[in-house]
């Protein structure tokens, strides 16, 4: 089963043009608020028609601009759950989830199955209103998967409930994609989420995916300073690039290999940031400069440290984590070494 | 919880009582001035509270038949015509029921700008009951339009979306997913509407007249009954007889029309 679409238009004032690929796995499209991540969901779902473009879902083609194929929602074999209106509030669980499917075997015999997958026994007679959040999500699941369905499209399921509940879901929903061998498409805009759940990430903003790939190269290798942005980098620099080292406030840092030559976005990550103890006598070593301390920030497990160059150097956040923060004696000096270990730079094209 | 024992508290009681104290006075008044008992044997009393039963009635059904769609209609749609629509949808509310009975006379009237066209298809609406239901429908659809829009345009679309991706046709949805959800809202203005059929008094005597057995509706009677030799006492024994419908009627559609539990 797979999921290819790519399609344009408008929602509003709001453009909107994306791309997205998805085989048998859990693709988080990740993106802030009004970053147009249910309108990709209510297109894919046929709830929202583009003006032009092609969805084609395990193998279908649903929507085709150009030869003016456009499935209706009902035939696009989808399961759309959305978190604010997940169940029918006036039916019970079992006209919930059979709604759809009346008087067929096949479903019955795939609700008795989910129904023991997501823990749902004995609530077949209770109403929406009598479930807790955890329990009417699964049901919205189980709905969305008693019909023969090509690709779940998840709107932020998971939002409102607490964060062991929802840890738990997703082990649950990594279970089923396994179990159904379909795409789901997670709609999320927290990042913690994205990174336990993802197979693949699409980073979302303003209408655009701006870089789908693998979990771990979208979060490492980010394609260009915004994804950057939003995928939590939060060190983000103008540098100059030239074979194998970079320019950054006057400061040069060696990169792991060869790349662009000329004006770059440089980034790195808070927490891919070391501290050294600063000594008068010894001249910084490669990658290293002196900062001074202004700003301390204590979140309980972890310290946000912000740094201003004493010399050559960017201004520069840095997160350590509780422990080495008290054997290295942060809040005793004010003057450290910071290291930017060549393999943990972004080196990033100029957008 | 601690029940309010403050002074103002007699403001809501008398708000209640100058709505208790008069009907309490017109009961009175018929009972001991009036001959409610004759009017009960009258057919003509009879005739008439047939009749605004019926004509409120079929208003009511034609309200609903085709107020429901438009109000469907105009909550999904972010038109401006739609706006509009809703805007003047409070016009027949706003104007006096006498000035709706000229509106309609103008249009439908024997020499009204549709008068001839109708009268040669053989359909003279003027005094007649099919004009005392185009009189009512024309006060009264608009309380069931305006509540069954409100009740639309409450509702999360969302739900509709996710059970078209159930497979549910258009249709399917509407009845299993919409209409339950929307309920209350369609029954509050479907008691609305019908309790205001059965009042309407104005726009009926200007479109409709008052003819015993055909147009006279139940206010028209009283109003006769008044500018007859039967006077106060005459109009007031009819009334408590339409009062007195109207209560029973209103209680058992108000237990018909609340829903039980949290939904139905």
């Amino acid at each position: 089963m797979s999921l290819r679409a790519s399609f344009s238009g408008h929602a509003g004032d709001f453009a909107y043009d994306v791309s997205l690929d998805a085989d048998a796995e859990l693709l988080v499209l990740y993106g802030h608020s009004g970053a147009g991540k249910t309108i990709t969901l209510r297109t894919i779902a046929g709830l929202a028609r583009p003006e032009a473009g092609t969805i084609e879902i395990g193998g279908r083609v649903v929507f085709d601009g150009a030869s003016r194929v456009d499935e209706p929602p009902q035939a696009r074999r989808t399961g759309y759950v959305v978190q604010e209106v997940a169940l029918f509030p006036h039916l019970d669980v079992e006209r919930n989830v059979l709604i759809g499917v009346e008087g067929s075997g096949d479903a019955k015999a795939r609700w008795s199955q989910l129904r023991g997958a997501l823990h749902l026994d004995g609530l077949d007679a209770r109403r929406p209103h009598e479930l807790s959040g955890g329990q009417q999500q699964r049901v919205a699941l189980a709905r969305a998967l008693v019909r023969p369905t090509d690709v779940l499209l998840l709107d932020e399921p998971f939002s409102a409930l607490d964060d062991v509940l929802r840890a738990e879901l997703r082990a649950e929903l990594k279970r089923l994609q396994r179990d159904f061998g379909i795409p789901i498409v997670f709609v999320t805009h927290d990042l913690r989420e994205a990174h336990l759940l993802a197979d693949s990430v699409a980073v979302i903003d303003a209408g655009r995916v701006l870089q789908l790939g693998p979990r771990d190269d979208v979060f490492t290798r980010p394609s260009a300073r915004r994804v950057a942005e939003l995928t939590g980098v939060r060190n983000l620099f103008t540098a100059t690039a030239s074979g194998d080292r970079v320019e950054v406030d006057g400061l040069e840092l060696q990169l792991p290999a060869n790349g662009t030559n000329g004006p770059v976005d440089l980034g790195i990550r808070s927490e891919r940031c070391n501290l050294r103890r600063f000594d008068p006598d010894e001249p910084p070593p490669t990658n290293c400069f002196v900062g001074r301390l202004v700003e301390d920030l204590a979140f309980g497990n972890t310290h946000t440290l912000r740094f201003e160059p004493d010399g050559p150097g960017p201004r520069i956040e840095v997160e350590v984590a509780a422990r080495p923060y008290e054997v290295l004696g942060v809040a005793e000096r004010d003057r450290w070494v910071i290291e930017l270990p060549a393999e943990d730079l972004l080196v990033m094209p100029r957008g | 919880m601690r029940a309010p024992r403050n002074w103002w508290v007699a403001l809501p009681v008398l708000f209640g009582l100058f709505f208790v104290v008069p009907l309490l006075g017109l009961v009175w008044f018929a009972l001991t001035e009036g001959d409610v008992a004759s009017e009960l044997r009258s057919s003509a009393t009879w005739e008439a509270l047939r009749l605004s039963v019926l004509t409120a009635t079929l208003t009511l059904v034609l309200a609903v038949l085709l107020g429901t769609p438009l109000a469907y209609l105009l909550a999904a749609s972010e038109a401006g015509w739609a706006r509009l629509t809703a805007t003047l949808l409070d016009l027949p509310l706003v104007l006096p029921p006498v000035v709706s009975g000229i509106a309609l006379l103008t249009v439908f009237g024997r020499r009204g700008y549709l008068g001839d066209p109708l009268s040669e298809a053989g359909l003279t609406l003027s005094f007649t009951t099919a004009a005392v239901v185009l009189a009512q429908l024309f006060v009264a659809a608009p309380y069931y339009v305006r509540a069954a829009y409100a009740g639309f345009a409450a509702m999360d679309p969302r739900f509709e979306g996710v059970a078209y991706t159930l497979g549910l046709s258009r249709w399917r949805t509407f009845r299993s997913v919409t209409l339950p959800l929307v309920w209350p809202a369609l029954a509050g203005g479907a008691v609305l509407c019908w309790a205001r059929a059965l009042g309407e008094l104005g726009a009926t005597l200007l479109f409709a007249g008052s003819l015993p057995g055909r147009t006279q509706t139940m206010p028209l009677a009283i109003l006769s009954a008044f500018e007859s030799n039967a006077g106060l006492a005459g109009a007031v024994s009819i009334a408590v007889i339409l009062v007195a419908f109207a209560l029973v009627l209103m209680v058992l559609l108000h237990r018909a029309s609340t829903p039980s539990g949290a939904y139905r």
